[in-house]
């Protein structure tokens, strides 16, 4: 089977799932306790009249399998809904707060590359020395720690004691420099961006970067005692020839699933480092759209974090077969 | 705007190392010192203290180009105008754009501002004729007129906003001229002059144009117009320069942020990355009164929280004598002092404390002979002559300080040998399960809510206590005596407030005695700035906040 195919074989499998989402998101959230409507009044003097005015002006009047009818025909033709909360196009919505997401989110996993490789290959060409020691000791406390106490640890130390870095908010750099008052130029806004991020960006991607970092060293140490990397040791090959060429390759073909699979940990995560940090993404909306009972605005979420998670599995099934020439499409040869 | 930046020493290395542990240890910022029954509490705060002296600048002129950051306590729905917005923090910022006929003062007393005075009142209490002032413009530049303020009583009903319920009393608003308004009830309406003709104005032509951009980008006549906004992220309002009313505001720009996270709300706060925050966390409270650069603000509100009684048939709590046994069971004194000693003061009637001075109610009397205090012996006695046999009742709590107090009611209810469970759950969940169900006795005994009243008690004794508002605001189902309801209304329809008096005084006694309702406590209206930030006054009326300009203070950022 050649790429494309293949790539279009596992799209075509990736709708049932999206629908199945669909499914299970809409009866999750309408059969939830409580109601929108109630909920968006509560706290004032109404009566049922206007509260079944709004239901049927969001057709909440309507049985469930219509509902369900009504939202899929939007959806197939790109319409997400209204938000009864906010009183917006869910697509809006979710426009507005992806982007610092996806900043968050793709920021912490570069961290988390960036530093877990490294690591992982110095602490398995040190094997048992203390430095190995040490990198395994982080790596166990990465991972054994919630992101948001670190979010809290680092706005704490950083923000609050030492007042280096803002401790909530981000810069958008989408917005261009005339959207702050206070920054002028594109490079200050760059740095401010990246200034705004940074924390946030570690207390995600701490436990990114420990998981990888454990298994990079693990796949390594493997990889090193593999018969070929003996062979070329026997040649004469240099070691840091050996490191790059034979040993390191081989040992990314874990590290691609990790990093594709933990994308929905990492999406789960940024719910909470973006309350801890005042970031307004898509994971703050999720929890708002929860909390509100927000129909419309909770399946939209649903759908496009799982369609994301779904290309991101995609994504890594096909990036095995560059990496690994044996690993085929699918097909026996 | 924010910039204060603290300098790095050694010290601070390690203060920062401690505060991490210390922190680490006791559960970081934010926490509610919630699981620990018998923990210590702490005096409970008078706001009286913390009502400063008016703080104005040597040279106005100096001070002229302060601009400052807000940051509110949670999101904004991004409803801007008020004909349809239903939430206080989009109100919050809608309040500096609009001119209301009538404004509350900081005894939360209503004074004219667009109208000349107070109205003229004919045809047995239902036509009120208002003057309004000459020559205010709105941003646009265009006149405001009667007919705009007549606009904005009736475009609520009309258009059936969820604002319906403040109007719904008004037959017609008709202007007479560009200068005088009448405005016909359809029938006397007691709190209409305390509350309701407290309308902001809207500019019709311009709001009827495009209703849907108007409320992203509304023009009023306020001491601020609309500067800039991103959906969710903040919106920036400046100075009006050519605003009709005096004072002038001596801030240029104020910026609207939100950060629902206590936690993170209050390390802004101390980072300095904001000027102010809205709401400071009960725990946190301490913290922040030490920092040398912050200044804490806090006013009463007409915020309260009640413990409900299901006095359905079938339930144990359909025997007044087991809810006041429930209610001399625990102490409030003793769980305000402990969980909210900084943000709450307990409360003894179903009107706020607000409200109680307004009235000149007799508080005193009410706490001595009808509230249920403490009395662990007297709940005994109550609860095991009249609680049924194998009584287990279901407390239910929204998922946030009030569980505490619905867990400290069940520990105590079950020292006295009747166990109580207690469900927290999320607060839609809990409002399906009580205020929008039938009542059953299986589902709850006892649930508690909060509820924001204004200056007159009908705010609070109509949606909390008549049976038309049973399913929709209340789940008590409590009957009362043959004229309680009909009190009620009495007091609602009737504009002469001796006569309400004494209707009230009946109702809230019957309240007390019955306790269909046990009134717990009335939350707080608190504010952190920086100490740049001078002469700020937290007003009541929580949708007033930041209160920038008034007779009565005049916000200025000292460089």
């Amino acid at each position: 089977m050649g790429l494309l195919r293949y790539t279009l074989y596992r799209l075509l499998q990736a709708i049932p799932v999206l629908i199945g989402i669909t499914i299970i998101t809409f009866l999750l959230a309408n059969l939830a306790p409580g109601d929108p409507v109630r909920l968006m009044l509560q706290g004032q003097e109404v009566d049922e009249e206007l509260i079944e005015t709004i239901e049927q002006r969001y057709g909440l009047d309507q049985p469930l399998h219509e509902r369900y009818i009504t939202y899929m025909s939007g959806l197939v033709q790109g319409d997400f809904g209204h938000s009864i909360h906010r009183n917006q196009p869910v697509s809006d919505l979710m426009l507005s707060r992806l982007g610092p997401t996806l900043l968050l989110v793709l920021s912490a996993y570069a961290f988390a590359i960036a530093t877990a490789i490294p690591l992982g290959i110095f602490a398995a060409t040190r094997r048992n020395d203390p430095a190995d020691h040490i990198s395994r000791i982080v790596a166990l406390i990465g991972v054994s720690t919630p992101s948001f106490w670190i979010g809290i640890m680092l706005i704490l130390l950083f923000a609050v004691q030492l007042g280096w870095l803002p401790s909530s908010g981000l810069v958008y750099p989408w917005w261009g420099p005339e959207a702050y008052d206070w920054i002028d130029t594109w490079p200050e806004l760059l740095y401010q961006t990246a200034r705004h991020l940074l924390l946030p960006m570690v207390a995600l991607g701490t436990l990114q970067m420990a998981t990888l970092m454990r298994v990079e060293r693990t796949q390594m140490i493997e990889s090193l005692q593999g018969e070929y990397v003996k062979l070329a040791r026997a040649y004469g090959v240099p070691e840091r020839t050996i490191l790059r060429k034979h040993a390191f390759q081989v040992a990314q073909l874990p590290i691609i699933t990790i990093i594709g699979l933990n994308l929905s940990t990492a999406l789960g995560g940024a719910v909470l480092i973006e309350y801890v940090f005042n970031i307004n993404g898509m994971g703050r909306l999720f929890i708002e759209a929860i909390q509100s009972l927000d129909y419309q605005l909770i399946m939209g979420i649903t759908i496009v974090i799982g369609t994301m998670f779904v290309i991101g599995v995609i994504i890594t099934d096909i990036s095995y077969a560059y990496i690994d020439p044996r690993v085929t499409y699918g097909e026996e040869e | 705007m924010a910039n204060n930046q603290k300098v790095w020493t050694r010290r601070h290395v390690l203060a920062s190392g401690t505060a991490v542990s210390a922190a680490a240890i006791a559960g970081c910022i934010g926490g509610n010192g919630d699981d620990d029954d018998d923990e210590e509490g702490g005096e409970i705060l008078d706001p009286e203290e913390y009502d400063y002296e008016r703080d104005e600048p040597d040279d106005p002129d100096a001070v002229s180009d302060g601009t400052m950051v807000y940051t509110q306590e949670l999101e904004r729905d991004e409803d801007f105008d008020p004909v349809v917005a239903n939430d206080a923090y989009s109100v919050q910022v809608s309040n500096l754009i609009y001119d209301d006929l009538f404004e509350f003062n900081y005894d939360y007393e209503l004074e004219p501002k667009v109208a000349v005075d107070f109205p003229d009142v004919e045809r047995d209490d239902t036509r009120y004729l208002y003057e309004i002032h000459e020559g205010i413009e709105f941003h646009n530049g265009d006149e405001l007129t009667a007919s705009d303020v007549a606009h904005s009583f009736t475009a609520p009903v009309e258009e059936e906003t969820p604002n319906i319920s403040t109007y719904d009393m008004i037959e017609s608003a008709e202007a007479i001229d560009d200068y005088q308004l009448q405005v016909d009830l359809e029938h006397p309406y007691g709190p209409w002059e305390m509350f309701n003709q407290a309308v902001a104005i809207v500019p019709e032509d311009v709001r009827t144009e495009d209703t849907e951009a108007f409320n992203t980008d509304p023009v009023g006549s306020g001491p601020f117009q609309w500067a800039d906004f991103q959906h969710g992220e903040y919106v920036e309002l400046e100075r009006f320069e050519d605003y009709w009313d005096d004072p002038m505001p001596h801030l240029q720009a104020i910026r609207f942020e939100d950060n629902v996270d206590d936690a993170s709300r209050v390390s802004e706060m101390m980072a300095g990355d904001t000027d102010a925050i809205g709401d400071v966390p009960n725990d946190d409270w301490d913290e922040l009164e030490g920092e040398d650069d912050v200044n804490l603000h806090v006013a009463e509100s007409p915020s309260v929280a009640y413990i409900y009684f299901n006095c359905n048939e079938g339930a144990g709590t359909a025997d007044p004598n087991v809810r006041r046994g429930i209610a001399h069971a625990f102490s409030m004194q003793d769980y305000v002092e402990t969980y909210l000693n900084n943000a709450a003061i307990p409360l003894v009637t179903p009107t706020s404390r607000i409200t109680n001075d307004l009235w000149d109610f007799p508080v005193d009397e009410w706490e001595e002979e009808l509230y249920p205090q403490y009395d662990p012996e007297q709940a005994e006695e109550l609860l095991d002559e009249h609680a049924p046999d194998d009584w287990n009742p279901t407390f239910l709590a929204p998922d946030d300080e009030r569980a505490t107090l619905a867990e400290r009611v069940a520990t105590r209810v079950g020292e006295l040998g009747h166990d109580m469970e207690v469900q927290t759950m999320d607060f839609g969940a809990m409002l399906e399960q009580t205020i929008y169900s039938d009542g059953n006795p299986d589902d709850y005994e006892l649930y508690i809510v909060g509820w924001t009243g204004g200056p007159d008690p009908d705010q609070y004794l109509y949606p909390n206590f008549h049976e038309s508002q049973e399913g929709t605001n209340q789940g008590h189902f409590y009957e009362g005596s043959d004229d309680f309801h009909d009190n009620i209304v009495e007091a609602r329809e009737s504009a002469d407030d001796e006569e309400r008096q004494e209707l009230y005084n009946d109702v809230i006694e019957e309240i007390l005695e019955e306790l269909p309702a046990l009134p717990a406590y009335t939350e707080h209206n608190s504010m952190a700035t920086g100490e740049h930030v001078r002469d700020m006054h937290v007003h009541p009326q929580m949708q007033y906040n930041p209160h920038l300009v008034s007779d009565e203070g005049n916000v200025w950022i000292d460089d």
